[in-house]
């Protein structure tokens, strides 16, 4: 494949595409550890987490299009890396009030779980949670 | 004839305001179903990668030796133990079957309730399951209401499916699902749909879709398409297993999401063609009591020609 100066990235989620962009360089955090993608790089497999993508916007500048994602994965082939995850949103399309009020929701079942010690309703409540926190984070910078 | 002349206008008038309602009703059938159809465009987008992924990764040495999953390793069977942790793809000892039944809670919709659950028990009873063995999910009313009514185990049902189910808004039922058969609650999955075809057809279709076997990963189309787009070794971060338990699970999602907004596209299908065929027998209905009216009508006149001229007759 010829080598190019340019690597596409697009958020994939089951009720359809949320982002595409080229971009210089994107930013993933995997399971184990943050990753940088830039063009050319050798075909990727990897699990996200919780977190966010960051896809660089303009060479000059340091400024990132951040993307919040609830996990997944990412894969990379032929200079294409196709977030599939979930659920995703954009910075701007965060609803904050709805990702205030699911937090609420999650600390209140994640306090319910743990008094019942209930192991896979208090694992499920952290996660809900972590999406929310994760969320407004990327909201709030 | 007099009194049924009133009465002819009377029925032609209410099969009338029928004709209007099954009219209007069709049209939003068809807008729902045009709306769903390109909901499912985009989620196609989702199915393929996500199954581009599946197949890769099962291609690869490492479910070959491990699972059952690909055909060239059926020799290899229930040599489970290298895959701790990927129930979904290990083959139990089958003592429950779970069924997903995919109908819809409102009525109008043709044949296409009657259609999943006809389908679905000849199914059962092919099987050779016994009762006690098959565990309903009813995903819609009329599908649990049935198989309730039957004595069937119908542990979880689910009401009120959106018309456009968004994934977000399915995703716990979805989870549900797969929490079960992690619970052991049964052992293999099926899902019974109506697959919408086109706007004319659907057809029905029961699907394996747990544990995760070869048989719905790499169906030869998909392989092909992998061969061309997908043939690049991939560095796995961080390792096979550990990306398969995260792909695995979003797969057996993303597959039943298929299911329901499959099924529900055919819903809408089969609501818009009833619904047609409703309002095209009004319009049938109309013009033959149309027809009868304006008999009894010129009747009614001839008959009053007649008493009129007989009347004068006489008086002359």
């Amino acid at each position: 494949m010829a080598e190019q100066d340019l690597l596409t990235v697009s958020v994939v989620t089951p009720d359809g595409s949320v982002y595409e962009k080229q971009t210089r360089l994107a930013v993933f955090k995997t399971t184990v550890g943050e990753i940088g993608i830039l063009p050319n790089h050798i075909p990727l497999i990897a699990s996200l987490e919780i977190d966010e993508v960051r896809v660089k916007v303009q060479e000059t500048d340091d400024k990132f299009d951040e993307i919040a994602v609830s996990g997944g994965f990412v894969e990379f082939s032929g200079n294409v890396a196709t977030v599939v995850a979930n659920s995703a949103e954009k910075k701007e399309d965060i609803d904050t009030t709805r990702a205030n009020k699911a937090r609420e929701r999650a600390e209140k079942r994640l306090e319910i779980a743990k008094q019942s010690n209930d192991v896979d309703t208090t694992k499920r409540a952290e996660i809900s949670l972590r999406k929310a926190v994760n969320r407004i984070n990327i909201s709030g910078h | 004839m007099g009194a049924s002349l009133q009465e002819i206008k009377r029925r032609i008038s209410s099969t009338k305001k029928t004709e209007q309602i099954t009219g209007a009703m069709q049209m939003v059938s068809t807008a729902k179903l045009s709306q769903i159809q390109r909901h499912t465009t985009s989620y196609q987008v989702y199915a393929r990668k996500i199954r581009s992924v599946i197949t890769h990764l099962a291609k690869s040495h490492l479910l070959d030796g491990g699972a059952t999953i690909t055909p060239r390793s059926k020799e290899s069977h229930e040599n489970d133990d290298q895959i701790d942790g990927l129930s979904m793809l290990v083959k139990r000892q089958v003592k429950h079957t779970g069924i997903v039944v995919i109908t819809s809670d409102r009525g109008l919709v043709g044949s296409y309730n009657s259609n999943v659950i006809k389908q679905t028990m000849e199914l059962i009873s092919e099987g050779n399951h016994s009762a006690k063995d098959i565990v309903i999910i009813a995903i819609g009313g009329t599908g649990a209401d049935f198989f309730k009514k039957r004595g069937f185990s119908v542990p979880f049902e689910f009401r009120g499916v959106k018309d456009i189910p968004k994934f977000r808004e399915t995703h716990q039922l979805v989870k549900k699902i797969i929490d079960m058969y992690d619970d052991e609650t049964f052992d293999e999955l099926f899902v019974c749909y109506n697959h919408f075809v086109n706007s004319l057809t659907s057809e029905f279709r029961a699907e394996q879709m747990l544990p995760i076997s070869s048989m719905n990963v790499g169906s030869d189309d998909l392989l092909a398409e992998n061969e061309s787009g997908f043939s690049a070794e991939y560095e796995m971060e961080p390792s096979e297993d550990a990306i398969l338990e995260v792909v695995l699970p979003q797969y057996a999602e993303s597959l039943i999401y298929g299911a329901i907004l499959d099924a529900k596209t055919s819903e809408h299908a089969s609501s818009s063609m009833a619904m047609k065929s409703a309002t095209d027998n009004a319009k049938d209905i109309i013009s033959s009591l149309e027809l009868q009216y304006n008999r009894a009508r010129q009747s009614a006149i001839t008959t009053e020609i007649t008493e009129i001229t007989g009347a004068q007759a006489a008086l002359d």
